[in-house]
């Protein structure tokens, strides 16, 4: 076997190993998943909009207000998210099937079902003073989390070669925490809206959308994405050994981060000050661990990216300084963005790598055969290459 | 046959792998999900319904309330919702309480508010009709002055909704909206409307309440 050979052997196993370009198909009428999946999402979308419109009576202009910021807010979460996922690209169909469950299922048919009475009985059994200030993170890292996570079980059964990896688990978990996430601010706004027997409503719902959004960074979106990839990790897949201990250590971690966010009011205590210092740390330990948890699971997905082009690399078609970069971390890229030799050397070189993107993605849709698209897909970084116009 | 298997469409179950049509590698996972939402939408709701709760009211105890507000709940009644003074949370006292003696409810809620009792009890009144529409607890009778053991001047009037009766009492305490709402099915046995005026008229600033 040649060497190039071996590298398109290479490239063949790590498309099928990876799952990256394979289509998603959501209609899977013999897949159990898909109707437990359809009743959760279509029970929590009704629940939910027969909430929405009762406080719509009352509180319209907070609910657009509300629905609006935290739509444009949800909508920069979501291009961040698709942004770091630049390895093996997971499948758009299949994110927004995990951003839905986070919104409807886990929420509305799931987890807020069960926080109120959970919350009632630590009243019954530890009192009312002991439930308003343990209660909350007694309950909801349990009850949410377990709901948001075992989203993927679901989406493992609907698509079991598209989530491949842990780090498959860190991006859809991730979009499962931001659906949550989005719906549970705008019921807090209209919470909030009440504040005051229903007068000055928007001012009160604002100052919660304030709120939300400063302190949201580190919440549902960073404890999913790290509860998903602690699961994954703990069930192990085709391409990602079970690795339980690793497995449970991230996902305790991700409940436990979610119970110290919601005691804080408890642990403060009457000392006001602790309550910022409290929030800076929790954030701070936050984006500690959803580092770390991205940092375990990325290497596989550009051992991927390395496998699909090294051939390219081989046959000229990118150098090996953007083979280096497309399966590089951050400071990479970085080294690969200074070596430019001014602004118009750094714009062409940033189309060369994005059009070698393309040319990646191109590949994995093909499976790694030489169809029509992945040969435009070339002649456009030759084009690119030697500067000719579009 | 390998080749038979490689031209399979990605979307075909083999017969020997179906059970009642459906995929059987799909069901286990697909039943753990189902499991979880139905402990927590069924199962732990029914659990804390049958699990009895609340505090049975002592004499000389007092609710304590966000604003710095309180009151004096009635000797036997059970406190399903709210804290008693002396036994606050350290994160701060909620915002609402409540009490019941068998089918009547006396709860209190407490908000920052400038406006006069009678403004409140507007505002009370066109939140509840937007948010509960026709099926929403209807004011039927006059509206009526009404004060405190310690002075403060409030408002009340009496109301009816499809399935009970009350009345809704308003006051401002020093910049506190008090809102109470007493609820219980038209024909109660005995007459709670004692005790309930006891509890209304026990409202206080911090320290006042009684």
């Amino acid at each position: 076997m040649s060497d190039h050979d071996t590298l398109l052997a290479a490239r063949t196993a790590a498309l099928r190993e990876s799952g990256w370009g394979e289509g998603f198909r959501f209609v899977q009428p013999r897949n159990l998943a898909f109707w437990v999946y359809l009743l959760l999402v279509g029970a929590g979308a009704v629940i939910w909009l027969r909430y929405a419109s009762t406080e719509a009576a009352a509180y319209g202009e907070v609910l657009i207000v509300a629905t609006v910021l935290f739509g444009l807010y949800g909508a920069l979460f979501w291009w961040f998210t698709q942004r770091i996922d630049r390895y093996a690209h997971q499948s758009r169909k299949l994110i927004a099937i995990a951003f839905l469950w986070g919104a409807f299922a886990a929420s509305w048919a799931m987890a807020a079902n069960a926080n109120s009475p959970i919350l009632s009985l630590w009243g019954k059994a530890f009192g009312q003073a002991w439930s308003i200030d343990w209660g909350a993170g007694l309950t909801a890292p349990f009850t949410e989390e377990l709901a948001k996570g075992f989203g993927v079980l679901l989406l493992i059964a609907l698509a079991p070669r598209l989530v491949a990896t842990a780090f498959d688990g860190f991006v859809l978990g991730a979009f499962i925490g931001l659906g949550f996430q989005i719906l549970e601010d705008i019921q807090y706004a209209l919470g909030s809206a009440g504040e005051q027997f229903g007068a000055n409503a928007v001012d009160n719902a604002m100052s919660t959308i304030l709120m939300r959004m400063a302190l949201g960074v580190a919440a549902h979106i960073l404890y999913s994405a790290v509860f998903c990839t602690g699961l994954v990790y703990f069930l192990g897949r085709p391409a990602e050994p079970r690795r339980r201990g690793r497995g449970l250590l991230l996902m305790g971690t991700a409940m436990l981060l979610h119970g110290l966010w919601d005691n804080i009011g408890g642990i403060a205590g009457s000392t006001g000050y602790l309550i910022p210092l409290l929030w800076v740390v929790v954030i701070g330990l936050a984006f500690f661990t959803v580092t770390r948890a991205f940092n375990l699971s990325v290497p596989r997905e550009r051992s991927y990216m390395r496998a699909v082009m090294a051939p390219e690399e081989a046959a000229g078609t990118v150098t090996a300084e953007e083979l280096d970069t497309l399966a590089g971390d951050r400071s990479v890229r970085k080294a690969y963005r200074k070596a430019a030799r001014g602004h118009a050397d750094r714009r062409r070189r940033d189309h060369l790598l994005e059009a070698a993107h393309d040319l990646a993605d191109e590949l994995a849709r093909s499976g790694g055969r030489d169809d029509q698209r992945v040969r435009f897909a070339r002649a456009e970084l030759a084009r690119l290459r030697a500067g000719a116009p579009r | 046959m390998a080749n038979a298997d490689a031209a399979r469409p990605r979307d075909w179950v083999p017969v020997e792998r179906r059970w009642l049509g459906l995929d059987r590698a799909t069901i286990p996972p697909a039943l753990v999900v189902l499991a979880l939402a139905i402990l927590m939408a069924v199962v732990v709701p029914a659990v804390d319904h049958a699990v009895p709760g609340g505090t049975r009211v002592r004499a000389g105890d007092e609710v304590a309330l966000r604003g710095g507000i309180s009151f004096v709940p009635a000797t036997g009644w059970i406190l399903t919702d709210g804290v008693l003074r002396g036994r606050e949370p350290r994160a701060g006292v909620g915002s609402t309480a409540t009490v019941t003696d068998g089918p009547v409810a006396l709860t209190v809620r407490t908000a920052p508010f400038t406006g006069t009792p009678t403004a409140l009890l507007e505002q009370i009144k066109d939140t509840t009709d937007a948010l509960n529409g026709s099926h929403g607890l209807h004011i039927t009778g006059d509206v009526q002055a009404v004060q405190t053991a310690g002075g403060q001047r409030g408002v009340i009037a009496r109301y009816r909704g499809t399935s009970s009766d009350g009345a809704i009492a308003a006051f401002v305490v020093d910049g506190t909206g008090v809102e109470v709402v007493v609820t219980g099915p038209p024909d109660v046995p005995g007459d709670p409307s004692a005790a309930i005026a006891g509890m209304i008229a026990s409202i206080a600033p911090e320290g006042g309440a009684g």
